[in-house]
């Protein structure tokens, strides 16, 4: 079970009616290393055109430019990230960062550690986890370019976190997923329901081992980039039943998630979550998660 | 340790680094806080500030080194005009018509930091002809060592 129109139909079925979309491009400043106001003068002198995010805080849209926003003095310098305007959400959903030990699960190329860094002033301890090795060199560039000081990176499958014996105030699993029409023109064609179910089992892994370290107190976000409800709605609806969590009230760009996915009825608190249909941003989902009450 | 004093003493200037939070894995030095000293365990891939590699005996600093060295007041450093900046940071070694300001050492031989007119770090490199007294201005005065343009080309080896 694959293509376009298999796909197409399930996203009908969820309510969203399916059109082409055209990414735009998007910014994140690096408040921590630079002035948002002198920086965006210094962008506007070199002819760079932006415009405020309005849902995603020192985000902003590339409206024009006549040379690739990576290839300036001010991205060498680590004043900006490009990062894509969906992805600049599930990071700020995290409360009271400053001197947090925090867990990036599953962190190449790592846009959104150094947004965790950004957020927590380079205080506390990042702990960034990915399993391959390229991608973990693309990620230490990263952290490099913008002078991130607070983070530990490992070569870790984040199923194996517990290994590090450390208890985690905040938590983030942007876990590997499998992607969506939006970001991928060849989406319909390389993806099949299998890759789907098998990715849900995957992060269903990652979460509960993320449970076993969270302390009792502590915050989840878990964002994937697709629209697929097995990698979504149904797996948040599997970890409250069997980890013991709670989804969190979060004010965040995006529509509330169904509770009824393809005749299956939810967790009335799945509509805590957000889901992102492609319209202005990739598809997106995210979801806030603490562990419950009395089972602490 | 000494590897890292001694290529900050060829700017003409020293840092106060703490040797009890830098570590070594691999030839790869690491300075961290406190608090990431008390998280870290063995087999970790990257921490803290990266401050550089020795290789072969050779020690390449980071850009968060240099930009540390920078800071420095009395630290070897030209200052380059927008058009030298661009050049020297795809790699290109600086004549001296692009050179607004030097301070430190002019000597032919030494190490000059390469900043921006907002005092911003973009590399390093060698002065191969003396800053000093009028000279051929089309000639090349620095010869560009490492510079930030380093971060595309990683980029384009490991995305």
């Amino acid at each position: 079970m694959s293509g376009k129109e298999f796909f197409t139909k399930r996203y009908s079925e969820l309510g969203w009616k399916f059109g082409p979309v055209e990414l735009k491009q998007a910014i994140r400043i690096n408040t921590a290393s630079t002035s948002e106001a002198g920086l965006l003068q210094r962008l506007r002198t070199r002819g760079i055109e932006l415009e405020p995010i309005s849902f995603a805080p020192h985000g902003y849209w590339v409206r024009k430019s006549a040379f690739s926003v990576g290839a300036t003095a001010e991205y060498l310098l680590g004043y900006y990230s490009i990062q894509e305007a969906a992805a600049q959400i599930p990071a700020t959903l995290l409360t009271e960062l400053r001197n947090k030990v925090v867990l990036d699960a599953c962190a190449a190329p790592g846009g959104k550690t150094v947004q965790l860094a950004d957020l927590m002033h380079n205080t506390g301890v990042i702990i960034a986890l990915d399993v391959e090795k390229r991608r973990l060199t693309a990620l230490s560039n990263h952290l490099e370019r913008c002078h991130i000081k607070n983070t530990v990176v490992y070569q870790k499958d984040a199923r194996r976190a517990s290994d590090l014996k450390i208890k985690f105030d905040r938590i983030l699993l942007d876990v590997p997923c499998s992607g969506n029409f939006a970001a991928d023109k060849e989406w319909f064609r390389r993806r099949t329901i299998e890759d789907v179910r098998r990715n849900a089992v995957l992060q269903r892994e990652i979460l509960a081992e993320a449970v076993k370290i969270l302390k009792d107190d502590g915050e989840i976000v878990y964002s994937t980039c697709t629209l697929e409800p097995e990698e979504n709605e149904l797996n948040i609806d599997w970890a409250i039943e069997h980890l013991s969590l709670q989804t969190e009230p979060v004010e965040c760009y995006g529509k509330p998630a169904p509770t009824g996915v393809f005749g299956k009825q939810l967790e009335d608190s799945i509509a805590n979550c957000r889901r992102i249909w492609p319209e202005l941003t990739q598809g997106f989902f995210i979801c806030k998660l603490k562990k419950r009450e009395g089972e602490r | 340790m000494k590897q890292i004093t001694d290529f900050i003493s060829r700017f003409g200037t020293s840092l106060k680094l703490d040797e009890s939070l830098i570590i070594e894995k691999q030839g790869r030095f690491y300075l961290l806080s406190s608090k990431l000293k008390g998280s870290i365990s063995e087999g970790f891939f990257y921490a803290g500030a990266y401050l550089g590699k020795t290789r072969h005996g050779v020690f390449f600093p980071s850009f968060s080194l240099l930009a540390m060295i920078a800071a420095r007041k009395e630290a070897n450093k030209v200052t380059v005009n927008e058009r030298s900046e661009w050049l020297f940071v795809v790699g290109r070694d600086l004549f001296k018509q692009g050179i607004l300001k030097a301070n430190g050492s002019t000597r032919e031989g030494t190490y000059t930091l390469v900043v921006n007119q907002h005092e911003e770090s973009l590399g390093f490199g060698r002065i191969v002809r003396s800053l000093d007294g009028r000279g051929d201005k089309q000639r090349i005065a620095v010869r560009n060592v490492s510079d930030i343009g380093d971060f595309l080309r990683r980029e384009k080896r490991y995305g």
